[in-house]
């Protein structure tokens, strides 16, 4: 009897050892969550399921390279379509964590300069801005130089937990015009500068990981003023919350489509990528969420641009260009040591 | 051996070995990856086999500098060189871009002059014994870094840089956090526990079951209230403002005190029912027999009752040392950036910075100091000896 | 006499404040807020509406359950024959006792970080089988120390009269042994579906979104989307608890304490 019961345990176990990884799967995409990809599940994966007939799959991560990493080191790809920042995307490719692209099935024709990589299909502009809740704050800072003053605007301030962004934003807070930012952060100097700048001001920092994680904080009065993605910002104000869109506090860049390595769907994958860059399914989209793709005939089309005043490609000239070469040459180092930083 | 005992054998040989599989290999894979140091050997092979039979003063000869520029080539793009690069640079910054450079330009024999055209550092013979360092397929580098020590170029161990030096600190945190739940949550719960123990049989069993409650209920549903609890506009500001105890919200979330809130109130069952069961199991005729030799009550609990309830107290207090000395999730989520723990650490180059020598080498580090201080607390308290045995 | 009341009042704050906070989750749930502050702006069942609508956290519920049977299942099995090893062997023997503690003393972070790199090792992360069989190992000691407890009351003479009535030893211990003992194996059973229905840090370590337990579903919530779905998922996974807690008591109170 015991002996039975300790075979048939047995069994389920190895039977739930084989039945784990399954190989044949459905689609999985990964984003970074929140409206653009509530709205983008609806137009771009299930469109794409609905014309293919494949099934599409998304789940949400916060741009971390780990998992990917380690999942491709133990050859067990569960993700096939991944949504990345750019030097990251190209700094993955390098490190082989991505596929070369096939620029066969995806046409590399259709998308703005600065579009597409090797290992990458932009898929969407992406900002970060300033804001904070005037119903409790009648009166904020404007600039980040402001925001620095503490004495004025006292409270907690939010910033998300990456050394992209957040130096950059130190160094215009300590005068560095926009223009000279990379310049003066290329050099050790530059770099002591930005620290010393967001040391001034650490024991107010609240730091943010996820896009959902600025609007709770604000919302629920835990920080005052929060640098957050400008996307989610612009949807809670249109939909009542009393947040401004400081335009010129912006810093902005491009998302891209990848496909993880060793991923078993990449042919699917590439489909699936050239679908999503359509302009017909992106202009469906582009109904429900400001979208700022990186596909030029819906990028410029003027009928969009009109409908979606929150669109960063409507203030590229007043924000700060993130700069993809910069973090691809210094981005390693100073995570390195903006994370010793942070822990001190 | 008898019939009877190798029966017992065969009856915990399932479990025991479960647990050795399960748990005491994978410590082992755990502190074996502590000193690992395969990414050289794995993305460039020759490389480091010629490197290994260098004999490491100046630089290496021709055939060292061929293969390394070959291997480099072949693996651009792949896995490997990513691993190795990031390997190298987490040991010296600015070799991920030397790699990549040395990777893509077109090379021509004799390579001990082409290398250092492509980058002068290919010229020092530090980039060198650096790189033979790596080639040994061990390294004591994780280790060295989770204490804030660094291997020099010439191979010394040097100290780190201030500003990169965070681990000693973080370790310290870490030990004074844990020292003050276990004796915040050890005099929160004696009063409590002897109060319990001597409360009348219903009422016993009703403050038994309210304590287990909290210890039935996961931990994530008990940091999640706290971490509602505590929010600038959340039930106790709302109290504290309502009963006029401040005029403005209090900053409690992020904060350490929210730390160790948290933690003492996850932690007090351990306390509790130890302290518990030791007390009633002291003789209540006790009492009156110090009495009846003068003794007044205070005298009676200070010279009879807290030596006898102490067991239970240093039961109690070496179990929530070892678990706040591990605690994750609470700080991670309550606590501010100066209040995180070693586990926040372990967990962020796990899952996060993807470097698995520095989570391994910091856990090994709180897994030694934790058993230190405990085997420290065992060997000076003679009666947790007893207790423990 | 005033140390009396004193200690008592004491005793009071403190169940007060061990019981508070797991309160103060209840109202909250049955918000229509989006945010989670008090004062709340009315009444609804959104959230428990959203929790037993939404993939995820169906998901999350289903491996919760899967692994937690299958935990308690071996756990049980695996921790009772041990129990009646060592008590077969008379003295608790050092070795095996010292190894079947161990779970309980490495702090979870550690045994999560070294599964996570050796389960990597084997294919074992991101798989529900890898979930159960560290959760199993968690759950091993609390059977183990139950049913050896419950075994101090047993009487060995017994067992020779049985084996001389030519009873073979599965029979013996089907028989004679484990109705003695049930209530043990029970409690046993249920302290390790708890412990693993509970489990969080090793979860967080080895399982992939797919294996997503219930509390590590909640971290994600409150981590990265922020929902109040997770207060209904926190008033949920307390009513497993106290469910838990009162067929314990049922089967073992008294004799535990």
């Amino acid at each position: 009897m015991f002996a039975r019961r300790l075979l048939c345990s047995a069994l389920i176990a190895t039977g739930l050892a084989a039945a784990a990884p399954a190989d044949a799967r459905d689609l999985m995409v990964v984003g970074f969550g929140g409206g653009f990809q509530d709205n983008a599940r609806k137009h771009l994966f299930q469109g794409y399921a609905r014309a293919s007939g494949a099934a599409v799959k998304d789940d949400v991560y916060n741009g971390e390279m780990a998992k990917i990493v380690s999942m491709v080191k133990a050859r067990d790809v569960t993700w096939d379509v991944v949504m990345v920042e750019a030097p990251e995307l190209v700094r993955g490719c390098e490190d082989g964590t991505f596929e070369k692209l096939n620029w066969n099935v995806i046409d590399r024709n259709k998308f703005v300069g600065g579009g597409t990589v090797a290992c990458g299909a932009g898929a969407v502009g992406w900002g970060v801005t300033l804001f904070y809740d005037q119903k409790r704050i009648a009166d904020g800072p404007k600039s980040y130089a402001e925001l620095w003053d503490t004495k004025k605007f006292p409270g907690k301030r939010s910033f998300r937990y990456t050394p992209k962004t957040t130096l950059e934003i130190a160094l215009m807070a300590d005068g560095v015009p926009f223009h000279d930012v990379y310049k003066v952060l290329a050099t050790k100097a530059g770099q002591d500068r930005a620290f010393t700048a967001l040391d001034r001001i650490k024991g107010d920092i609240v730091w943010w990981r996820s896009g959902a994680q600025p609007l709770q904080f604000v919302a629920s009065g835990e920080v005052a003023y929060a640098v957050g993605f400008v996307g989610r910002t612009a949807r809670a104000a249109g939909e009542g919350a009393a947040y401004p869109l400081l335009w010129p506090t912006l810093l902005y860049s491009f998302d891209y489509w990848a496909v993880v390595k060793g991923s078993p769907n990449t042919a699917e994958a590439m489909k699936l990528i050239n679908y999503m860059t359509e302009p017909a399914p992106l202009l469906a989209l582009a109904q429900d969420w400001a979208v700022s793709p990186a596909t030029k005939a819906v990028a410029d089309d003027p009928a969009v641009r009109a409908r979606n005043p929150g669109m960063v490609a409507n203030h590229a000239e007043v924000g700060l260009s993130i700069s993809t070469e910069f973090w691809v040459e210094y981005g390693e180092d100073l995570e390195k040591r903006f994370n010793a930083w942070a822990a001190r | 051996m008898t019939r009877t005992k190798a029966l017992a054998v065969a009856l915990m040989a399932p479990a025991v070995v479960v647990v050795i599989l399960v748990l005491v290999v994978p410590l082992l894979v755990g502190f074996a990856t502590a000193v690992r140091d395969p990414e050289l050997r794995v993305a460039l092979p020759r490389t480091a086999e010629l490197l290994r039979a260098w004999d490491g003063r100046g630089v290496p000869e021709e055939p060292v500098f061929a293969a390394l520029a070959q291997e480099v080539r072949a693996a651009e793009g792949a896995q490997a060189l990513g691993a190795l690069s990031r390997r190298l640079n987490f040991e010296r910054s600015g070799m991920r871009g030397l790699l990549l450079r040395t990777a893509r330009a077109e090379l021509v024999a004799p390579y001990s002059m082409a290398l250092p055209a492509v980058d002068a550092r290919w010229g020092e013979p530090a980039t060198w014994t650096m790189l033979r360092r790596a080639s040994l397929g061990v390294t004591p580098l994780y280790l060295l870094r989770s204490v804030d020590l660094d291997v020099a170029a010439d191979g010394s161990v040097v100290a780190q840089p201030e500003e990169e030096a965070v681990f000693v600190k973080l370790f310290r945190r870490t030990l004074v956090i844990a020292l003050e739940v276990t004796i915040t949550t050890l005099l929160v719960a004696y009063p409590a526990a002897y109060a319990m123990a001597r409360l009348p049989g219903a009422w016993a069993r009703l403050a038994t079951v309210l304590v287990l409650v909290p210890f039935w209920v996961s931990i994530m549903v008990r940091t999640t209230a706290w971490f509602i609890l505590l929010q600038r506009e959340g039930p106790v500001n709302a109290l504290l403002l309502a009963l006029q105890v401040v005029d403005h919200p209090l900053q409690l979330i992020f904060t350490r005190v929210a730390v160790i809130l948290a933690m003492v109130h996850v932690l007090l069952p351990f306390a509790i029912l130890p302290m518990l069961g030791v007390m009633k199991r002291i003789d209540p005729r006790l009492a009156r027999a110090s009495a009846s030799l003068g003794a007044t009550q205070w005298q009676h609990f200070l010279r009879v009752y807290l030596p006898l309830s102490l067991p239970g107290v240093g039961a109690g207090g070496l179990m929530i040392f070892m678990l706040a000395m591990g605690f994750y999730i609470t700080p991670a989520l309550v606590g501010g950036t100066g209040d995180q723990m070693v586990s926040t650490f372990i967990t962020e180059y796990t899952t996060a910075t993807l470097n698995w020598g520095m989570a391994a080498a910091l856990a090994v580090l709180l897994l030694a100091m934790t058993a230190a201080v405990v085997g420290l607390a065992v060997l000076l308290v003679p009666r947790l000896r007893a207790r423990t045995a | 006499m005033i140390g009396v009341v004193l200690t008592r009042a004491w005793l009071g704050l403190v169940l007060l404040f061990l019981i508070a906070p797991l309160l103060v989750v209840v109202p909250l749930s049955f918000s229509s807020g989006e945010v989670l502050t008090l004062p709340m702006p009315g009444f609804s069942l959104r959230w428990y509406e959203d929790f037993f609508t939404s993939g995820r956290w169906l998901v999350a519920t289903r491996n919760s359950f899967v692994v937690g049977l299958h935990t308690a299942a071996f756990a049980t099995l695996l921790g009772t024959l041990a129990a009646f090893g060592m008590f077969l062997w008379g003295r608790v023997p050092r070795l095996p006792a010292g190894l079947l503690s161990l779970p309980l003393v490495v702090p979870s972070v550690i045994a999560g970080v070294a599964m996570y790199f050796a389960f990597a090792l084997v294919g074992l992360t991101n798989t529900l089988a890898g979930l159960i069989l560290a959760h199993t190992v968690l759950a091993l000691p609390y059977v183990v120390v139950t049913v050896l407890a419950s075994l101090q009351g047993f009487d060995r003479t017994q067992l020779r009269a049985a084996t001389s009535l030519g009873a073979p030893f599965p029979v013996v211990l089907r028989r004679v042994v484990l109705p003695q003992i049930a209530p043990a194996v029970a409690a046993g059973g249920l302290f390790a579906f708890a412990t693993s229905f509970d489990e969080l840090i090793v979860a967080l370590f080895i399982a992939g979104p797919e294996q997503f337990t219930l509390p590590r579903q909640m971290l994600a919530g409150l981590r990265e989307f922020l929902s109040p779905t997770i207060t209904a998922a926190a008033v949920l996974l307390t009513l497993v608890s106290l469910l838990l807690l009162a067929l314990h008591q049922a089967v073992w109170g008294r004799k535990g304490h």
